[in-house]
């Protein structure tokens, strides 16, 4: 009995302290160094802050040039399927071009008439101010439990934590993390979201809320609330960090709905610099 | 000479590159596009192998980098992944040390002990001090796929290393 026990933590000591010919650390000093950063990480040191977004930065950046060749494929067999389509595309092109040709005889018309009223309006600089700063996905990575995007804008450009990403003016997610050089944005139907949004002509207030699936569900809605197909989401404002108004996607009839934007279809997203009223996550 | 023992260090350094890649690539495993449910933690099963089998070829100390790295690209608390790793590292070595000759069948049993554990006391860790919340559903479908897939990355494995490294087990 006392040698099968002394076999055991034999066996037990040398699998923690053990260190072989490759192995220059044992395992135990391993989980207290992992343990070390792990604690300083979450609660949140501002030197451990530092040099985690600075990391973060490197990290996305050596990400982001790892992942050219999973990039490079799909548009090269994108590039080959146009190559056979070329005659139809041609085709379809000149009807194209004829149709903003007969566009192109109003336009002329309408520019003058903007400039015009622009000037009535006297706000000829509108154009000049922007709170919107363009974004290129870095790093969008499908992990079972986030989902989140890494986008290459950052403090730098004035990015702070809270604030909506759109895309093509329809609500994507929001910044949760911000490094010098970039920051990951929190989409929608990750189970960490909660947005208070509204719909229907009746203007019901219900909360979006990500579950890690496709499509985020609504909740706490009010009592007996028969749901709809096809009645279009915009984000209520009412938590101070979404502008109200910005559509999110329609309803369906079993609860959930379908995003306009597809999460993980990604490329580009607008950063709305709208200070959020409140601090988030 | 040369040239074939550079070839022979690159084929053995496959694994390690592969567990590199995997963490800093956007890669992953999670087909859900395909099957919602589906998802694999595809890094625990070549460490828990080549922990077993090539014990050489896995130096710890890459294992706990790359915990980091995937850390920072998933955005989770640095050091958890590291640690669930070290787990598996941990678990694997014992398992060596205490026998003499492994199968599938045991390797597989061995593995599942392994696997409870690291997601055990990474989902613990992210649940109480943490403020990212994970759905208990995806971590039962994450967890039953790795296990579930672990004989046929067990074969491709092991092929690997009767084709490119060597049949010698450690």
């Amino acid at each position: 009995m006392s040698v099968s026990r002394d076999d055991f933590s034999i066996a037990f000591r040398s699998a923690l302290l053990q260190r072989g010919a490759s192995q220059k650390f044992s395992i135990l000093s391993l989980i207290i160094l992992a343990l070390i950063i792990f604690f300083l990480d979450v609660y949140g040191f501002q030197v451990v802050k530092t040099t985690r977004s600075i990391v973060n930065d490197l990290v996305y950046r050596v990400t982001y040039l790892a992942s050219t060749p999973t990039r490079l494929f799909p548009s090269i067999n994108e590039g080959i399927a146009g190559h056979f389509n070329l005659k139809k595309e041609n085709e379809e092109l000149r009807q194209v071009i004829e149709k903003y040709k007969a566009l192109d005889l109003n336009l002329e018309y309408i520019s003058n008439e903007n400039k015009n009223l622009k000037k009535v309006l006297d706000t000829e600089d509108v154009e000049k101010v922007s709170n919107k700063i363009l974004a290129k996905v870095l790093v969008d990575r499908n992990s079972p439990f986030l989902k989140s995007i890494i986008i290459n804008k950052g403090s730098k450009e004035g990015i702070i934590k809270g604030m909506p990403v759109t895309q093509n003016r329809y609500l994507v997610g929001r910044i949760v993390e911000t490094n010098y050089l970039s920051s990951r944005v929190l989409l929608l139907n990750d189970l960490n979201s909660r947005i208070p949004v509204t719909f229907d002509e009746k203007s019901t207030q219900a909360i979006l809320t990500g579950g890690g699936t496709r499509e985020p569900t609504l909740s706490y809605l009010p009592e007996g609330y028969q749901f709809e197909e096809d009645i279009t989401v915009f984000a209520s404002g009412k938590d101070g960090i979404f502008t109200a108004g910005t559509p999110i996607g329609k309803t369906t009839d079993y609860g959930a709905v379908k995003l306009f934007v597809d999460p993980n279809q990604l490329s580009f997203v607008t950063v709305n610099l709208i200070k959020p009223s409140k601090e988030v996550f | 000479m040369a040239k074939g023992n550079i070839i022979n260090k690159l084929f053995a350094s496959g694994p390690l590159i592969l567990l590199y890649y995997l963490s800093i690539s956007e890669i992953d495993t999670n087909l859900e596009k395909l099957f919602e449910v589906f998802s694999l933690n595809l890094q625990i099963i070549i460490i828990y192998f080549w922990i077993i089998k090539r014990p050489n070829l896995m130096g710890t100390g890459h294992i706990f980098l790359v915990g980091l790295i995937n850390d920072v690209v998933m955005g989770f608390p640095l050091g958890i992944s590291s640690l669930s790793y070290l787990v598996i590292c941990f678990v694997g070595n014992y398992v060596r040390n205490k026998s003499v000759n492994t199968t599938i069948a045991s390797d597989w049993f061995t593995f599942l002990i392994a696997l409870l554990l690291a997601n055990l006391l990474f989902f613990s860790l992210l649940n109480n001090f943490s403020e990212v919340a994970i759905s208990y559903s995806k971590i039962g479908y994450n967890t039953f796929f790795t296990l579930f897939l672990f004989p046929v990355f067990w074969f491709l494995f092991n092929l690997y290393q009767i084709s490119f490294i060597g049949s010698q087990d450690a």
